[in-house]
């Protein structure tokens, strides 16, 4: 398939994703009990003129489907819509957040491609004992929740130590990258742990084909061999389990913000679901779904590159 | 999130431990401390604090933690912690609440009642907003009138409910006539309720009127400078302001927003953020004792109550509701629950409430005619006069927190003990706001945990709670009307008191709300800062312009 037809068919099948995920969410939430009215209203309560006057003006009565393509319509224009909660466009509140989720993603990312393929390779290259500790720790790394280990790091590290800020995510620049490292590690320890065991796995798949067992015979130095035989194919599996960590990163990332009192997409997003603030519900999540399907794009992308043999969009 | 759930079986275990302690000593009776190991503070209500020791030295920069970020600034629009916590430094009304919890003239020069109904205002002249623009009476007039009507989206309606006009009398003259004469509104008006707010900015900032995109403009000793939404409220020293006394010595102060209990903890260890205000003891409170944090314990109008919400069953029966509070060991739920952090109050308003003068004789003697001691054999008696008690009573518990979990466990102990039959249902945090305003949502409960607070010294504050016309009045309690009205239209403090303390009696009989303890305000500062205001007055009190740094 050629890059074009790919990228519309990726497209046209993203536009199908937005919309049946913007259904169900949209139907969940109109279904879950809870209204933003008691975020509108105050602690106290209202009068029934407050109460019918705010319904009316958000439309909080309305029936849902008016409600939905109403905001289908909003959307097709350009307008994610207005927070009931915040009182201001959604779209200011994505943007003034989505920095600081997309830069933790990213360090996490580096941090499980780097420690977790290096873990991977090292265990079974080396074999033996190394092979035993790296099984171990991942092992470990795999049980631990992120927010165990978040607490951790804080305490030992920005509490204990002082090294590290406990919270926020600085100022900008090399400020965001300092307090960005604790959540980043906190949030990539499960994947890097997971990320390891998958490289070692499949590099002892490698090591052990016909191919790499015929090269060996023929007397082919053995760093030739783990880099043309081994590396190259083991490269897919890795690929493919590093693309669908990423997009898991965004679901942990909710826990980690939460932890470190990141001002991210995840906190934004778990506090609009507590809000019942359907417009930023719905905003935040069309970002998560677009991030996912991009990201998978990008990994079909890359086995193009490492395997010339495979077609751009095959089932393969 | 689930780090919550974390702390909350960290906490489930330390209770399960206090009540087998107790178990063993063969305790249970009486009001005596259950164990001393077991509560990590001790709190006295005769020594709680309203200010802390001045800091003397001017500081650059004072990091500031709220529970979590306000919704609004507009103070209209300003009724809980975080957003009081703020506004309070940047907004100021005609008069204010002071840290021991009584009223000064803040903008009004002075205030004066030329009869029942009308309320006088005379303006100081010499103050300015931020842009440098007078606080006029038509600033005034605005704020306060934009508020009157059942429409208006204000959260103070209440104080407003009997305001009939609000008018310019003269160039720093504002007059407020009532349609009939009511004590609240002037105490009110120390309140956010009553801040003023320039009527140029708001009406050209619109609905976006104290959020991030639109800004805020007050008289107060902080300017607001920018809120970075998510993430910080950034404000500054007010040299301009009016106020010499409250000049702030901190150039600026940011709020950050950490609502993780134990992730704010510890940025208070690490000294990332420099103070915050607890509003429910948290359970990492006892991990600052031996920080560089100070923990001061304040006057507070905070309260815990049980809430009665169902007109019919078993909890509705007031019999029944005062033979399970003559069951509840109200010291228990001050050392499991609260960790030393609470004081009993056998009723809804504690001595924070008083005030001061024959008023506040009279509340105190009424205070001490009633007792907080467990009796056992009184409740059991009380009970058998109740009647039908065979329905259990269902108790809305507050999901992952466990304040309200251990209470309702403590309850449930207490209904078996004497023979009532106590359920409890978890109602996930994110709809038990609903409980507020939704008659659906409280289906299927008898009652609910809440914390709740008055904003000025009358305990009528509370008690009009249960006029029956009150939102927050779900039973339509009605059986202190009469009194209650009587109370509002009494301006004299002292006959007041006697029609309060009145309804009180019948408040405290039938119980409509069962009170639970009063909670002080937790102040935690730095060792590097002191000053800040502990009590309740943070609310409305420029706390913030009096912090400085400690030599």
């Amino acid at each position: 398939m050629s890059t074009p037809a790919f990228l519309l068919r990726r497209l046209g099948s993203l536009v199908l994703v937005l919309f049946v995920t913007s259904f169900v969410v949209f139907g969940m939430l109109y279904l879950a009990p809870g209204s933003p009215l008691s975020f509108v209203l105050g602690p106290r309560g209202g009068t029934p003129e407050q109460i019918a006057k705010v319904t009316e003006q958000y439309h909080l009565d309305d029936p849902f489907f008016v409600r939905y393509f109403a905001w289908i319509g909003d959307l097709l224009q350009g307008n994610l819509g207005d927070s009931v909660v915040y009182r201001q466009p959604v779209a200011d509140l994505i943007q003034g957040r989505i920095g600081t989720t997309v830069a933790l993603i990213a360090l996490a990312t580096i941090i499980i491609a780097i420690v977790g393929v290096g873990l991977g390779l090292f265990a079974s290259l080396k074999g033996g004992w190394a092979d035993h500790a790296v099984t171990t720790v991942a092992t470990l790394g795999l049980a631990t929740p992120a927010f165990v280990i978040g607490v951790a790091l804080i305490s030992v590290f920005a509490v204990g130590l002082g090294w590290f800020p406990t919270n926020g995510s600085g100022s900008g620049g090399l400020d965001t990258l300092y307090h960005l490292i604790l959540p980043a590690i906190a949030l990539a320890v499960a994947s890097t742990a997971y990320q390891a065991r998958i490289t070692r796995a499949s590099v002892l798949e490698e090591e052990g084909r016909e191919h790499v067992q015929t090269a060996v015979a023929r007397g082919l130095r053995p760093r030739i061999i783990i880099r043309r035989h081994v590396l190259r194919n083991a490269l897919i599996p890795i690929t493919t389990v590093l693309g669908l960590t990423i997009a898991t990163l965004i679901a942990g990332a909710v826990v980690v913000e939460s932890v470190f009192a990141l001002d991210g997409l995840g906190s934004l997003l778990v506090r609009a679901i507590l809000q019942r603030d359907f417009a930023v519900v719905q905003a935040v999540i069309l970002v998560l779904v677009v991030a996912f399907v991009v990201i998978n794009a990008i990994v079909d992308f890359l086995y193009t590159l490492i395997d010339p043999r495979i077609k751009l969009g095959s089932k393969q | 999130m689930s780090k919550r759930s974390l702390t909350l079986v960290g906490a489930a275990a330390v209770v399960a431990l206090t009540l087998t302690a107790c178990a063993g000593n063969g305790g249970g009776g009486g009001g005596e401390k259950t164990n001393g190991e077991a509560t990590a503070f001790s709190v006295d209500r005769d020594s709680l604090a309203s200010t802390t020791e001045p800091g003397t030295k001017p500081v650059a920069d004072v990091t500031w933690n709220l529970p979590y970020e306000p919704l609004s600034l507009d103070p209209m629009l300003t009724f809980n912690y975080a957003e009081n916590t703020v506004d309070a430094n940047l907004c100021e009304g005609l008069t204010r609440i002071t840290p021991d919890l009584g009223t000064e003239n803040a903008l009004a020069e002075s205030v004066e009642n030329p009869n029942d109904t009308t309320v006088v205002f005379n303006l100081r002249t010499d103050a300015k907003f931020w842009d440098g623009s007078p606080v006029t009476a038509d600033d005034v007039v605005f704020s306060l009138a934009r508020q009157v009507g059942p429409e208006s989206a204000t959260y103070w309606s209440d104080y407003f409910k009997n305001v009939a006009s609000v008018e310019k009398t003269g160039d720093a003259q504002v007059t407020v006539k009532m349609t009939q004469p009511d004590a609240l509104f002037e105490q009110g008006m120390s309140s956010a309720a009553g801040s003023i707010v320039s009527k140029a900015f708001a009406e050209k900032a619109g609905e976006q009127f104290g959020t991030p995109k639109g800004g805020l403009m007050c008289s107060g000793p902080f300017k607001l400078d920018s809120w970075e939404p998510g993430k910080a409220i950034n404000i500054v020293k007010n040299d301009a302001y009016w106020d010499k006394n409250l000049i702030p010595k901190v150039d600026k102060l940011s709020f950050s927003f950490i609502a993780d209990e134990s992730t704010a903890i510890n940025a208070l260890r690490s000294g990332d953020v420099d103070g915050q205000f607890f509003y429910l003891p948290p359970a990492g409170l006892s991990q600052l004792k031996d920080s560089d944090a100070t923990i001061t314990f304040g006057k507070s109008y905070i309260f815990w109550s049980l809430r009665a919400i169902q007109p019919t069953g078993t909890f509705s029966n007031p019999k029944v509701r005062e033979a399970l509070l003559e069951a509840i060991d109200q010291q228990a739920i001050a050392d499991v629950v609260f960790q030393g952090t609470s004081i009993p109050s056998p009723v809804l308003t504690g001595p924070a409430y008083f005030g001061t003068g024959e008023a506040a004789e009279k509340f105190q003697k009424a205070y001490d005619s009633y007792t907080v001691k467990p009796d056992i054999a009184k409740a059991k008696e009380l009970l058998a006069e109740a009647g039908d008690i065979s329905k259990p009573i269902v108790l809305g518990v507050q999901g992952s927190s466990a304040v309200h979990e251990q209470t309702a466990n403590l309850i449930q102990a207490a209904g078996q003990a004497i023979g009532l039959k106590i359920e409890t249902k978890v109602i996930p945090v994110e709809q038990f706001g609903n409980l507020y305003f939704d008659p659906k949502a409280r289906e299927g409960l008898d009652g609910f945990f809440t914390t709740y607070y008055g904003n000025v010294t009358d305990p009528l504050d509370v008690y009009t709670t249960f006029t029956p016309d009150s939102t927050n009045n779900f039973i339509k309690y009605d059986g202190a009307a009469k009194e209650l009205e009587d109370a509002r239209k009494t301006l004299d403090p002292s006959k007041r008191a006697d029609y309060t303390i009145a309804a009180q009696e019948k408040i405290t009989q039938d119980l409509p709300w069962m009170p639970m303890g009063d909670l002080p305000v937790i102040l935690v500062q730095n060792k590097k800062i002191s000053g800040a205001v502990p009590s309740s007055a943070y609310l409305g009190y420029p706390w913030a312009a009096t912090i400085g740094g400690v030599e």
